[in-house]
């Protein structure tokens, strides 16, 4: 089990005693030794191996999980580009092509790989080289991209929540003390159990999708007796057509800060983790800028908020698998485990984070934390319209006048945000269909565009409300090449575990693909393709592992449900009239 | 001890004790429940999902191999519904290996996969599409390995490293492209792995077979089973050694051996060539003139036991050394230290599995 190490890699020797000493040091080591190195030596993994006394075999696999670790040495870094739903509406084809010859001012191989969507749906198309993003992208000017920019949600006129002060400057800890930052923490020190009751009686769910009642999870954590425990912020943001989480930690740190504060004093935890994505490489630095202000002004550290009660946070990057955004995957991966979904029951409460009592939340539900404290739970209920509770934040992109983030009352109509909000389509062509949740939440069609976003509703029609992305369609696009896309990236995504969904998600890509390529004159395999289907939806849907293979059958059956005539006509081997984009492969 | 505690299944009311799942308790009823991933001498890992069951309160199936047995529970195990999406994975499971014949099923009997797809009277036919294709050359002289046929339930992983406590391969990469390799991709023969052979047994595919085995499917004449005990050591594991036309193919580690419960080392797994090879010792065979002539056991005795006596007059008791074999049983290890202290006069003794 003990690997030999040859050579003694002092650079990995340094990173191993200077991390070593640190909550959940795993993935921060081997991301400092990649930073260092450029790729992770075989040597250094062993070194890492030893220390960490995992076997060697072991960390190599994890290792191999990740998009973005590498383990040969690449001096001059690829082009990485995204490939998912967004852009594929957005002249993908004709810019990957583009951009190996595009001038972008940096170093790149001319090599393009596609990638996972990076959350920058809102300015389409994001190009990566090494650790730098350019947005905007356009075929025919691919050298205009810029630098990365992170754009304020733009105004509503609605009274807001999580972006009441996010245009006035609270990036900063002094500009978020001026708007009555970090008053927090001390309410939770004095009263846990009066801030658990304002949650609960708020109407706070979790807005990374589950929607699991806020209050309910703080108190099951607060009651339990072995520790240390842990607050985990869930930033692993890495579905198809969700950038919100990016703008919030971009112009509203010190909110989710806060709200992570707060839940460690209600709780009894000392530790903060904010598990962070690979892909924000920005937020990173301006995460750890405000971490490092809120410990200076003494909000973070040893005496936290002056309530002589220790809190700390702490960054972990992710380095790249949207599967990690599952909350025990992502356990698993700052443990340094394979980073497998975990079999629930038992759930983080009570077995989280090295199996002791962990608060997951996602990042908009920490943000929000601090404002109901301040405003009070009525305020924050209120927001909602009619029965539902509060305000949720939206990514909107694709097809679209006004892409970006914006925050509506629960159970505000997705007609109203995307038209009154986000300007409809920015040509005046119809709206055709919507994705929710992202992509996983299946479609929404023109006809039910109506609907009010809260998470019944959209149940209602055999969608799911989820973390809140809506990738807009217009009139002009193939839904099927749109459902193709959605349920592609699920299959690159799938963590391979559970057979439903590491071979179902591939099945349904490749049967659609054989559906559509049929137009074109290719021959179909499948005698009766749509049986074939329902039969994967039914596996897929109720005997995958965890969320993402039990989700995937949304997107198929609302695309069945909305355009059943586009469908039919791919079946029977004819162009439909709405043959959309083909330029997405 | 725990209470025995009652759970309904398929609505006869059955006792668990706690700790138990609900797939335990189910076989143990003699209930029919499929799995590919589960192996007994593993932990439950839940990933081929064939196990799923209906629990009463629960809104979609659970997967009964990880599921603990609750007081109370009620459970359903055969729907037409759990059927028909058990037939539906183990048709994808088909569609993802290809479709010549398997080798595990024409040479050495039947494999997992291909049974699960007798008993759904399924075949490869539906969700076809690109197979797994990992395909992988080891140089190693025992162990086949051919990845297009894996399923991807990682039972070799886990054998390897919760059973034999080697951790020579992991599972690689993620999703459709998941693979089994050793740590940096490297032969088997650079790594930890013994050659233990637990693998293969325990791969419900023909993705990993015992190389000499396999490629014997030709050969006319049924394949006999019988049941052993290894000759190797003293530790006496159980062994099923296979057979046709009376010359041994092969040999399977028994799952209910009491010392070895379905384990076996290399030699026990891959080392019986001595059996059928020409050189073997079948009569003893004494020196003279430089030419090994053979002899009679008599002659052949006489003649050691004249060695012995002269060598022991000439040189004394110390110019005696006698190591017993392990392969011998405990008798004749005390036979030969008996013989050696109080008719060579020697201490002298030790024993080849000591070390």
């Amino acid at each position: 089990m003990k690997s030999e190490v040859e050579i003694q890699d002092p650079v990995t020797t340094g990173i191993l005693d200077r991390l070593m000493t640190q909550p959940a040091p795993f993935l921060e080591v081997l991301h400092a030794i990649q930073d260092h190195h450029g790729y992770l030596p075989e040597n250094a993994l062993k070194q890492v191996a030893d220390r960490f006394k995992i076997p060697i075999s072991e960390l190599y696999g994890t290792v191999t999980f990740y998009h973005f670790f590498q383990l040969e040495p690449k001096p001059i870094p690829d082009i990485r580009i995204c490939e998912n739903s967004t852009c594929c509406l957005h002249d993908l084809e004709a810019i990957s092509s583009e951009v190996v010859d595009a001038d972008l001012g940096v170093a790149h191989s001319g090599q393009v790989e596609k990638i996972s969507c990076p959350g920058r749906c809102d300015t389409p198309v994001p190009i990566l080289v090494g650790e730098k993003f350019f947005h905007g992208a356009r075929a025919g000017a691919v050298a205009e991209a810029t630098a990365a920019e992170m754009l304020l949600p733009p105004e509503t006129g609605l009274e807001e929540c999580l972006f009441r002060d996010i245009r006035d400057g609270v990036g900063t800890l002094d500009g978020a003390l001026a708007h009555g930052a970090w008053q927090g923490p001390a309410m939770a020190a004095s009263d846990p159990q009066q801030v658990i009751a304002q949650l609960k009686e708020s109407g706070l769910t979790g807005r990374g999708g589950a929607g699991f009642p806020t209050g309910v999870k703080w108190e099951a954590v607060k009651n339990e007796s072995r520790g240390p425990k842990y607050i985990i912020c869930n930033a692993d943001e890495s579905e198809v057509g969700c950038f919100k989480d990016r703008v919030l930690m971009a112009h509203s740190p010190h909110a989710m800060l806060e709200g992570m504060a707060c839940a460690g004093l209600v709780t009894g935890a000392e530790i903060g983790i904010v598990y962070l994505r690979w892909e924000y490489p920005e937020i990173l630095e301006s995460l750890q800028i405000a971490i490092d202000e809120a410990t200076r002004a003494g909000m973070l550290g040893e005496d936290a908020c002056g309530t002589g009660i220790p809190f700390h946070i702490l960054i972990r990057r992710g380095a790249g698998a949207y599967i990690c955004g599952e909350e025990t995957s992502l356990l698993n991966s700052l443990e340094g485990k394979h980073p497998f979904p975990r079999e629930k029951p038992p759930f983080p409460t009570t077995h989280g984070l090295f199996d002791l009592p962990t608060v997951v939340n996602n990042v908009e539900t920490f943000c929000a934390v601090p404002a109901i404290l301040e405003k009070g739970a009525a305020w924050f209920r209120d927001l909602g319209l009619g029965e539902n509770a509060g305000t949720r934040v939206f990514s909107v992109s694709g097809d679209i006048t006004r892409p970006g983030n914006y925050e509506v009352p629960v159970g505000t109509s997705l007609r109203e945000l995307l038209d009154t909000h986000a300007g409809g389509t920015p040509d005046g062509k119809a709206i055709q269909g919507v994705t929710m949740a992202g992509i996983s939440g299946g479609f929404v069609g023109a006809a039910d565009l109506d609907v009010a976003l809260d998470p019944a509703s959209l149940t209602e029609l055999g969608a799911m409300l989820g973390a809140g992305g809506i990738i807009v369609h217009d009139e002009s696009r193939c839904m099927i090449q749109a459902a193709r896309e959605s349920m592609h990236f699920l299959a690159q995504e799938s963590c391979g575990k559970c057979f439903p969904c590491r071979i179902g998600t591939v099945r349904v890509t490749e049967l659609l693909d054989e559906l559509i390529d049929h137009s074109t004159g290719n021959p179909v395999i499948r005698s009766h393709p749509l049986e074939e289907l329902a039969d994967l939806e039914e596996v897929l849907g109720e005997t995958s592992a965890c969320g993402l293979g039990l989700a995937a059958p949304f997107i198929t059956k609302t695309m069945k449900k909305y355009w059943p005539d586009v469908l039919q006509d791919y079946i029977e081997g004819r162009r439909p009239e709405r043959q959309g984009e083909r330029d997405a492969k | 001890m725990t209470d025995t505690m009652k759970m309904q299944l398929d609505g006869q009311e059955v006792s668990f004790t706690e700790g138990e799942t609900v797939l335990e308790v189910a076989r143990r009823e003699g209930t029919f429940v499929p799995t590919l991933c589960w192996d007994e001498r593993l932990d439950p890992y839940g990933s081929c999902r064939l196990c799923v069951v209906e629990v009463e309160g629960r809104r979609i199936p659970a997967s009964s191999c990880t599921l603990e047995a609750e007081e109370g529970m009620v459970v359903r195990t055969g729907s037409d519904k759990l059927r028909k999406m058990q037939s539906t994975l183990v048709e994808m499971v088909l569609s993802e290996n290809p479709g010549d014949e398997c080798p595990r099923c024409r040479d050495i009997g039947t494999c997992e996969v291909h049974e699960l797809a007798e008993q759904f009277d399924v075949g490869r036919e539906r969700f076809l599409g690109a197979i797994s294709n990992a395909s992988k050359e080891d140089s190693n002289p025992f162990l086949l390995r051919d990845y297009d046929r894996c399923i991807s339930c990682f039972r070799c992983v886990r054998i390897c490293a919760e059973v034999e406590g080697d951790y020579a391969i992991t599972m690689t990469g993620r999703g459709w492209n998941k693979g089994i390799a050793t740590a940096f991709g490297g032969p088997l023969m650079g790594s930890e792995c013994t050659l233990c052979g637990q693998c293969i047994y325990t791969c419900p595919t023909g993705a990993l077979a015992d190389k000499k085995m396999v490629g014997q499917g030709s050969i006319p004449g049924k394949v006999e089973e019988t049941r052993s005990i290894c000759p190797y050591c003293g530790t006496g594991c159980s062994i099923n050694l296979h057979a046709r036309d009376g010359k041994m193919i092969g040999v399977t580690p028994a799952l209910d051996g009491p010392v070895n419960e379905g384990a076996l080392c290399v030699k026990g797994q891959f080392g019986f060539d001595f059996v059928n090879s020409n050189d073997r010792l079948t009569m003893p065979l004494v020196r003279k003139e430089g030419q090994l002539t053979p002899v009679s056991w008599d002659e052949a005795l006489d003649y050691t036991a004249q060695r012995f006596k002269s060598i022991r007059a000439e040189h004394g008791p110390k110019a005696f050394y006698a190591i017993a074999s392990g392969r011998a049983p405990g008798e004749g290890a005390y036979m030969l230290q008996k013989f050696t202290r109080a008719v060579m006069n020697s201490n002298q003794v030790d024993n080849c599995s000591r070390a």
